[in-house]
């Protein structure tokens, strides 16, 4: 790690790069993940009476459901059970925010990756060919595809009266102080449209577990998921059956970022397991991914920004559309978030509106997705400010420097913030970035520029969601420090960051700790989402270490007959002037696990004064700046380097928030250039990863992540969760880099270009 | 001869016939509607999209004579159809004839891809290499039921009986001509080609050519007006081209623009210093 001090002079800036990885990674399963050997739920394929299920789906995107014949289906060879809407003992539906997706449609069919029926087969193939002989009857109905014109079109969902029986599921607005009359004082005023794709998560391993029925009415599930706890509940409703008989085991998953918070192939699996009395697995393949995944919801808005002759900003509105497709999910959530974003929260606005409307279509679903809104909303912002400075005739970063809040500021929405670095000081290093100082070239084949954005993300699900979590530890038979939370781990490796911070407190080595996860039976830890699982790890840990340490402390004293006060905890064991006295495993075996355990739970902290909960406290921050060249021939865009400059705490494990940072960036550059599910009438476009083509490593560009932490020693949160930071301004800073290169403005997302080359054309007919 | 079958079919149930010789792959093709197989990489994910496969495949082996590798002969260089893309890129006679070559394969699906997929099976598909080989006047050596036959590529590609078996292909000897070859794919890598464009600039004459989203073809009308008034303006060039491009099938105005530019800076390249 290279250190430096500040461009802007405050705390300490540090670039995480090589050292920092090569000298804090044990590997762990790192390499099994990158090499595919890593063993998913559904590789464990050595399950005693093992049936494959599979999942019937909707061949129309909007449609009654005239008949469902499943009799050919249940003749079948290798066939153990054919179900439909009708074999649903409990609810036939499910959703984490509004349950209104069907586990089966026996009506009605929404999208085209609706579940009709499922089938329990001693193959996949003999799963498949059943599927193919049930019977569907449909009568189309016209399909709600423009999520700008949804509103006045078929309602999707009869029963959702609350705005009169529309399209629209929900709409929220956000304002302060008096709009009008700011913008009646604004010297430039810029008005835009932004629109921003349907993404797929794209996932390694797509949606897939395996469903075991206990014999007493009861089921296992081990499952690729990022909410054991909250897949449980919903999970019994639909079986019909008790909590207590329904456990969620969330595997090691192959990633998620957002697309596994929503229940996937659980219900079908569950059901065919209750049916059959046998273990069902369930494995979509990618087709069937594309098809039936949640997406990021696309977004479309109008934002008008103004500001004075000085460069302060006055007035700031947006009307924004998001398309949420058939099911609800957590789009309301995304849709708060969107707002919370949209008004700019690292930025001083005299009066703001900002509002938004979520509509139902037959697009498929979306929900979820990492920056959940809030990258879509910074997209737009950063664009609207780079043309604000242009109008002005000054440079972009002199009118963020001009409008950043300070770390006393209170935070857009009025409520008392969290930063860990001032963001002036964030700009500065970003400015001070030596992507600058590389001369941009206008002549030739190749056109370079270079641009920047900013962006902040909150920790934590948001306004007035429950928000809670705990963790456990003990001390196993087998004399490990045990370490258990509800959370699960597909990829962002937060069982290092758990180690880490056992270690550190404790004082003992890495292979003292184990470090469970992700069981429903295990401490409930609330989901694995929203950048919150390292606040909570950190804020629990901090909790119960200290009273686990005196108990076991205690213990050891009797134990040893040593004092407590000169016990101290260390590599293998417990040590008494410098000596080891205890191992852990003796210490195990002179005591019940229950003697030596502890636990706790917190909710996530939120702006405490506020009126309202407002979710946004912990506020972290990030610039990024990108150096883009542009084909002159063609308007192909290369990213050729990403420098971020971040705040968010103190770096706990540097592979993973170099990891999540790098990660997230790539994922924002390929929503900024190649990745967009396209629909018409309802079908998807692509439906394979050839067709619907992410960013490969010859894509990915040279990064440097960089963090200032200017945490204060008394900050009672000094950990953030880095999940979803890196993506929030890429997007922007990419735009910017190719107006700077060009000369054009792209607005909407991915960067076509052809159209791009157009307006390159364009602009070279009137030089 | 038993009757034919046109059926699809599940996967395992295919059923992969192994000829003994390369007229028997041709008769077997003809007799059961049967496609060839050889690196497969085209044919798979195209099955496995649809869920339908052939009942009969017929595999076509690397070892027949011809098939595979790469030779000078008095014509040129030889190009077995089964030759993988990846051998092609590698071999030291690819680069003595055809430095920008290796480039361009590069650019061609993925590491895996190209250690399966085949010069015929790319050309077959109107993939990245058939620009090239259309600029380059290239010809095929090609099996048929009565025997062996062979003739231009371009004239082949617009009259070409599904039971025709590609042996080889044969490059014109092309040392010391200029070579320009570009691909505009939707990424760096890995990507489908949206316009790959290729000019040669073969000692007097400047031979152009096309592949992508348009589909495959030689550029003669822009061809015969350079060899008839020269490189004048490229105002006039990008008439001409453009009206080209659309009557080959290019429809996307946007895309006839990239390729335009491709191309002029392709005849810039070659022509340069001639």
């Amino acid at each position: 790690m290279a250190h430096e001090n500040s461009p802007g002079g405050v705390g300490n800036l540090v670039t995480l790069d090589g050292d920092s990885i090569r000298n804090a990674t044990s590997g762990m399963d790192l390499a099994q993940r990158i090499e595919g050997r890593l063993a998913y739920a559904t590789d464990q394929r050595d399950l005693s009476g093992l049936l494959y299920g599979a999942i019937l789906r909707s061949a129309c995107a909007h449609a009654l459901i005239t008949r469902v014949d499943i009799s050919k289906a249940l003749e079948m060879p290798g066939v153990h059970a054919v179900i439909k809407a009708n074999d649903v003992p409990g609810l036939n539906c499910f959703g984490i925010v509004i349950r209104d997706q069907p586990v089966f449609c026996d009506e009605r069919v929404r999208y085209e990756g609706d579940a009709i029926a499922a089938v329990a087969a001693d193959t996949p193939e003999q799963a498949r060919a059943a599927l193919d002989a049930i019977e569907v009857d449909y009568q189309p109905l016209p399909v709600v595809s423009d999520a700008a014109l949804a509103e006045q079109q078929t309602a999707l969902h009869n029963s959702h009266e609350k705005h009169g029986g529309s399209n629209l599921l929900a709409r929220e607005t956000l304002e302060c102080g008096d709009l009008d009359d700011a913008f009646s004082r604004c010297a430039v005023i810029v008005e835009h449209h932004y629109q921003t794709p349907r993404q797929m998560h794209a996932f390694m391993e797509t949606e897939g577990g395996v469903a075991i029925p206990d014999g007493k009415g009861g089921v296992l599930f081990r499952v690729g998921c990022q909410s054991g706890h909250r897949d449980a509940e919903q999970l019994a409703d639909i079986l019909g059956v008790a909590h207590e008989q329904v456990t969620v085991e969330s595997t090691v998953t192959g990633g998620a970022f957002g697309g596994k918070d929503e229940l996937t192939v659980q219900p079908a699996a569950g059901l065919l397991a209750l049916k059959t009395g046998r273990p069902v697995m369930i494995h979509l393949d990618r087709f069937e991914s594309c098809r039936t995944g949640m997406k990021r919801h696309p977004v479309s808005v109008k934002m008008t920004t103004g500001c004075d002759a000085e460069g302060r900003l006055l007035a700031h509105k947006a009307e924004a559309i998001l398309d949420t497709g058939a099911y609800a999910s957590l789009g309301p959530a995304v849709l708060e978030n969107y707002l919370d974003h949209a008004t700019a929260p690292l930025y001083r606005i005299e009066a703001y509106r900002v509002s938004g409307r979520l509509v139902y279509t037959n697009n498929g679903v979306c929900g979820a997705f990492r920056g959940f809104g809030g990258n879509q909303a910074t997209f737009a912002v950063e664009s609207q400010l780079d043309e604000l400075a242009h109008g002005l005739g000054i440079e972009p970063a002199a009118l963020r420097r001009i409008n950043l809040r300070s770390p006393g500021d209170a935070g857009s929405r009025n409520q008392t913030v969290r930063w860990t670095a001032p963001p002036a000081g964030v700009l500065a290093a970003a400015v001070a970035s030596p992507l600058w100082s590389r001369p941009d070239t206008d002549t030739g084949r190749w056109l370079t520029g270079t641009g920047m954005a900013m962006g902040a993300q909150g920790n934590g699900l948001g306004d007035g969601l429950p928000d809670s979590g705990g963790g456990r530890i003990s001390l196993s038979p087998a004399g490990r420090i045990c370490v258990e939370f509800g959370f699960s781990d597909y990829g962002q490796n937060i069982v290092e960051s758990i180690i880490r911070s056992v270690c550190n407190g404790v004082g003992c080595r890495e292979a003292d700790v184990e470090v469970l996860l992700g069981s429903s039976r295990g401490p409930d830890s609330g989901p694995t989402s929203a950048s919150r699982s390292t606040v909570l790890v950190h804020g629990v840990l901090a909790s119960i270490l200290p009273r686990w340490m005196d108990v076991v402390r205690g213990h050891a004293s009797r134990v040893s007959g040593h004092p407590e006060e000169g016990l101290a905890f260390g590599p293998g064991g417990v040590f008494f002037n410098g000596r080891q006295v205890l191992s852990y495993r003796e210490l195990a075996e002179s005591a019940s696990p229950d003697e030596m355990a502890a636990s706790a739970s917190q909710d996530f902290p939120v702006a405490p004064d506020s009126g309202q909960p407002v979710g946004r406290y912990l506020q972290l921050q990030i610039a990024t700046v990108a150096r883009v060249a542009v084909d002159r021939l063609t308007g192909r865009v290369r990213v050729t380097d990403l420098h971020h400059v971040t705040a968010a705490g103190r770096v706990i494990y540097p592979p993973g928030y170099l990891g999540q940072i790098e990660g997230a960036a790539v994922m924002g550059q390929g929503m900024a250039l190649t990745e967009d599910m396209t629909t018409r009438d309802g079908s998807y476009l692509a439906d394979n990863l050839d067709q619907y083509l992410i960013p490969t490593f010859h894509d990915a560009p040279l990064q440097r992540v960089d963090v200032l932490d200017d945490t204060p020693e008394d900050d009672p949160f000094p950990v953030r969760g880095v999940g979803e930071l890196g993506i929030e301004a890429v997007a922007p800073a990419i735009t910017a880099a190719i107006e700077a290169a060009t000369g054009v403005r792209v607005r909407r997302l991915p960067v076509d270009p052809g159209d791009l080359l157009v307006a390159m054309a364009a602009k070279e007919q009137t030089l | 001869m038993e009757p034919v079958n046109n059926e699809v079919t599940e996967r395992q149930a295919v059923r992969v016939m192994r000829p003994e010789s390369p007229r028997q792959a041709v008769s077997f093709a003809k007799r059961f509607r049967a496609p060839y197989i050889a690196g497969g990489t085209w044919l798979q994910p195209s099955c496995e999209r649809d869920r339908q496969w052939p009942v009969h495949l017929v595999a076509l082996n690397p070892d027949w004579p011809g098939f595979r590798g790469i030779q000078e002969t008095e014509d040129g260089l030889s190009i077995g159809a089964l030759t993988t893309l990846d051998e092609l890129a590698r071999h030291p006679l690819t680069a003595l004839y055809l430095p920008p070559l290796s480039g361009l394969i590069n650019r061609v699906a993925g590491p895996g891809v190209r250690h399966l997929g085949t010069v015929g099976g790319n050309l077959l598909a109107g993939g990245d290499l058939s620009a090239l080989a259309l600029a380059l006047g290239t010809e095929v050596d090609v099996v048929e039921g009565k025997g062996s036959n062979r003739r231009p590529l371009a004239r082949w590609f617009q009259d070409r009986p599904a039971s025709d078996l590609l042996r080889s292909v044969t490059v014109p000897d092309c040392r010391g001509w200029g070579v320009s070859v570009e691909k505009l794919g939707y990424r760096e890598r890995f990507s489908p080609t949206r316009a790959t464009v290729a000019c040669v600039h073969a000692g007097l004459q400047v031979q152009l050519a096309v592949c992508g989203e348009g589909g495959p073809g030689r550029l003669m009308v822009t061809e015969a007006m350079l060899r008839d008034e020269g490189i004048r303006e490229l105002t006039d060039l990008a008439i001409v081209v453009d009206s080209e491009l659309e009557t080959l099938g290019w429809h996307d105005t946007r895309l006839r623009l990239a390729v335009r530019r491709m191309l002029e800076s392709g005849l810039m390249e070659v022509t340069r210093g001639a």
